[in-house]
C-alpha cells in the first residue's frame, strides 16, 4: 500500500523541458534567426510566446500541487483536476504490460519514467508516471505484480513474497559479442552510415555552399589510385564500425528474465527501455525471419499484448525478445519463460489444390502494371517493343512469392493451441491459446467451394487488434478449427460476482 | 462446413427481401438521377470525349449493380443465418463467397436494435453487436424477436470471463 502523495517535483522541470523541445522550432525562429525585432510580427510573436510559457509554467506548477497517487491492494487511484477534481481508479488486474523508458533527460537526474498499459483505447489507457525515482517505480511494479499473486495478501506478507519472488529471477538471455556482431550484419545496419554521411555533406552544403571546394577535392582524390583505395578501405571499415556501434546501442544491454509470473526485457545503452508482462497476459506469440535472418538461422520472437507498446510517441518494439536469437535457442527460450505454451515442430502442409489457387488467382498489381506499360510503352534495354519484357519479370516474381507462401504456410491445431506459418520472403509463425482467441472466421469463395477449401481467421487482443489466418486450407480443416474453437469452453473461468 | 455439427438455424425476416430491394432502389434511383444529370450537362456543354466515355461506362456498370441488387437480395437472404446459446453468437452469410463467424458471449461489450425508415414502415429491426474486435449486425428481423435477441444477448453477455 502507497499513500496518497504527489508526482516526483521533477516533473515540472519535465514538463518544462517537453514543452520548449517541442516548440524548438518556433523558439529558433522568433529568437535566433530573428534576433532583432524588426517587425511588429515578431515582437508580438515574443510576447505571445512568453504568455503561454508563463501560463504553462503556473499550470504546470499548479499540476504538481493538485494530481496525487495512491496505490492500494488491488488498485491505483489517480486523483486530478485544479478545479474540477477527478478521480480515476485503475484495478491492477486490468493492466496487461509495464513499460518503462530510461531517456537522457531521465539518465541525468537519476529517475526515469514508467507506464502501466491497460487494454482499453483512448487517451486515458495508461497510468503514466512521466518521472518517478527508480526506487519508487521499482516498488510499485513490484507491489502491482505482487497483488496478482493473491488478490486477498495484506502488506506484510506480500512484501515478503516481493522479496522471495525477486530473488528466484532467472536470466534466460543476454547477448554475447559474437551475437552483437551478427546482429549488425542481419540488420544490414553498416549499409546506414554512406547514406548518413551523404546527408550530413548536403545538409553542411545548404549551409556553407562548398560544392566548389569538394569538387576540387574529388577530382584531386581520383587520380590517384591509392588515395582512392585507402579512402574506400576507410568507409568500410567506417561504415562497419559504425554498424557494430548502432547495434550495440541498441541491442547491447539487452536481458531477458522471468521470475514465476512475469517476463521481463530490458534492453538499451543510453536509452535504456525495458518491458514486463505477466505470463498469463501474453495473448500470442509470433516468431518472425526474414530472408537473411533465415539464411543465417536467427529469428525474432515476439509476445503480443493486448497492452500498448509504445511510450509517448515513440514506438518502442520492447515486445521481442531479442531480434537475432538463433532458431534453436529462441523455440527452447520460449518454452523456458512460457512453459503453459507448446511450439509444435510438426506442422501440417497445404493440400497441391491449394497451390493451383494461389497461382491462378488474379493479381491486381501485375494487370494495373501491365496495363500501364502496355499504353505507354517504355523501350526496355535499348528494345522498342520491351515493355512486356518488364511485364513478364513481375509476373514472374509474383509466381514465385506465391510459390513460397505456398512453401512456407503450415498449421496445425495442438490440443488448446492453434499455430500456423505464413509470409513469403518473411515468414512469421504464430501460436496463440483457444482462451486468448477472441472470435473467429471461416470463409470460402465460390472457387475454394468447389475445390473444397476454406480461409480461417482468428482475431487476438493487441493494440491494435491481431488479425491472423491462412488462405485455402481443406474444408475439413477449417471444419475441426471452428469445433476446436468451441471447445474453448473447456479453459475459460468465469467471473463470479 | 458443419458437417458434424448444427449450425446456426435461424433465419431473417421474411420481409427482409422487400426491405433489401426498396433500400436498394432507392439508392439505384438517387444513382441515376445523378448520373442522368452529369450526362445531360455533359451533352449540353459538351464536356470532353472522354468524361463522356467515363460516365457511360458508369451509367453500364450501375445498371448492371442495380439488377445483381435485387438478385443478391435473394441470394443473401436465402443464406443467412443466425443464432445465440450461452456461450456463442454463431452468424453464417455470403451467396459467392460464404462466411461464418463466431463470436463468444464473453467478449460481447454492447448490443443494441436499431431501426431505418425503411425497416420502420415493416415493423422489422436491426440487432448490431460491438465486441473487443468487431462490430456485427444481423440486419433484418421482426421487431419482438430483435428486442428478445437483444435482451438474451445482453442477458448471456453478462457473464463475465476472468480476463488474463
Amino acid at each position: 500500500m502507497i499513500p496518497a502523495k504527489r508526482y516526483h517535483p521533477l516533473l515540472m522541470l519535465f514538463d518544462l523541458w517537453s514543452l520548449l523541445k517541442n516548440n524548438f522550432f518556433i523558439f529558433i525562429i522568433l529568437f535566433v534567426i530573428k534576433a532583432r525585432p524588426q517587425s511588429p510580427f515578431i515582437l508580438y510573436g515574443r510576447i505571445l510566446f512568453f504568455i503561454v510559457f508563463g501560463v504553462a509554467f503556473i499550470y504546470f506548477i499548479l499540476k504538481w500541487f493538485t494530481h496525487k497517487y495512491e496505490l492500494d491492494g488491488r488498485s491505483f487511484h489517480l486523483y486530478k483536476g485544479i478545479l474540477i477534481k477527478s478521480e480515476r481508479t485503475i484495478p491492477f488486474s486490468k493492466i496487461q504490460n509495464v513499460n518503462r523508458h530510461t531517456s537522457l533527460f531521465h539518465r541525468l537526474f537519476k529517475v526515469t519514467s514508467i507506464s502501466f498499459e491497460t487494454g482499453m483505447t483512448g487517451e486515458e489507457a495508461a497510468v503514466k508516471f512521466e518521472v518517478i525515482s527508480q526506487l519508487e517505480s521499482l516498488r510499485m511494479e513490484q507491489h502491482i505484480t505482487s497483488e496478482v499473486n493473491d488478490n486477498a495478501m495484506n502488506l506484510s506478507p506480500s512484501e515478503m513474497a516481493v522479496e522471495k519472488v525477486d530473488t528466484t529471477r532467472i536470466i534466460h538471455f543476454k547477448p554475447m559479442k559474437k551475437d552483437i556482431l551478427k546482429a549488425s550484419f542481419t540488420s544490414l545496419s553498416f549499409l546506414v552510415f554512406i547514406p548518413l554521411l551523404l546527408s550530413f555533406y548536403s545538409k553542411i552544403d545548404d549551409i556553407l555552399h562548398v560544392e566548389k571546394e569538394t569538387e576540387g577535392i574529388f577530382f584531386y582524390i581520383i587520380s590517384s589510385w591509392w588515395i582512392v583505395t585507402t579512402i574506400v578501405v576507410f568507409l568500410i571499415v567506417a561504415s562497419v564500425a559504425f554498424g557494430i556501434a548502432r547495434t550495440f546501442i541498441k541491442y547491447g544491454k539487452y536481458e531477458i528474465s522471468s521470475d514465476r509470473n512475469r517476463i521481463y526485457i530490458t534492453k538499451g545503452v543510453i536509452d535504456e527501455t525495458a518491458f514486463s508482462i505477466a505470463k498469463e497476459k501474453v495473448q500470442a506469440i509470433e516468431i518472425k525471419q526474414s530472408i537473411l535472418k533465415r539464411l543465417l538461422g536467427l529469428a525474432e520472437v515476439k509476445l503480443t499484448s493486448a497492452g500498448s507498446l509504445s511510450f509517448g510517441e515513440e514506438t518502442l518494439e520492447i515486445n521481442s525478445l531479442y531480434p537475432f536469437l538463433p532458431v534453436q535457442r529462441a523455440y527452447e527460450m520460449v518454452s523456458e519463460i512460457l512453459p503453459t505454451y507448446e511450439v509444435t515442430p510438426k506442422m501440417k502442409r497445404l493440400p497441391k489444390k491449394s497451390l493451383w489457387v494461389r497461382l491462378f488467382s488474379p493479381s491486381w498489381i501485375w494487370v494495373i502494371a501491365t496495363a500501364v506499360l502496355f499504353y505507354f510503352r517504355p523501350a526496355v534495354f535499348g528494345v522498342g517493343q520491351g515493355w512486356w519484357i518488364l511485364s513478364a519479370a513481375l509476373l514472374l516474381i509474383i509466381i514465385a512469392i506465391r510459390w513460397l507462401d505456398f512453401i512456407h504456410t503450415k498449421y496445425i491445431l495442438n490440443d488448446r493451441f492453434i499455430q500456423h506459418k505464413t509470409g513469403s520472403l518473411t515468414t512469421s509463425l504464430f501460436v496463440s491459446k483457444r482462451d486468448k482467441v477472441i472470435e473467429v472466421k471461416v470463409t470460402r469463395s465460390i472457387f475454394q467451394k468447389w475445390l473444397g477449401l476454406a480461409s480461417i481467421e482468428t482475431i487476438n487482443r493487441a493494440k491494435p487488434i491481431q488479425h491472423n489466418g491462412i488462405e485455402d486450407v481443406p474444408v475439413e480443416f477449417a471444419d475441426s478449427f471452428y469445433k476446436w474453437y468451441m471447445g474453448r469452453r473447456n479453459e475459460i473461468e468465469i467471473e463470479i460476482e | 462446413m458443419y458437417s458434424q455439427m448444427n449450425g446456426p438455424q435461424k433465419r431473417l425476416s421474411k420481409d427482409a427481401v422487400k426491405v433489401w430491394i426498396i433500400s436498394e432502389t432507392i439508392a439505384s434511383v438517387i444513382g441515376f438521377i445523378i448520373l442522368g444529370i452529369l450526362l445531360y450537362l455533359d451533352y449540353r456543354f459538351s464536356w470532353k470525349e472522354w468524361i463522356g466515355w467515363i460516365l457511360k461506362g458508369l451509367l453500364l456498370l450501375s445498371v448492371l449493380g442495380a439488377v445483381w441488387s435485387w438478385i443478391k437480395s435473394f441470394l443473401l437472404y436465402k443464406s443467412w443465418r443466425y443464432d445465440v446459446n450461452e456461450e456463442f453468437l454463431q452468424l453464417k452469410s455470403g451467396v459467392l463467397n460464404e462466411k461464418y463467424q463466431l463470436v463468444p458471449m464473453t467478449k460481447i461489450q454492447s448490443v443494441a436494435t436499431n431501426q431505418g425508415p425503411v425497416l420502420r414502415k415493416y415493423g422489422l429491426c436491426s440487432v448490431s453487436v460491438e465486441t473487443m474486435a468487431s462490430s456485427h449486425t444481423i440486419p433484418v428481423l421482426p421487431k419482438e424477436a430483435a428486442i428478445e435477441l437483444r435482451n438474451q444477448i445482453a442477458h448471456y453477455a453478462k457473464i463475465k470471463e476472468v480476463e488474463s
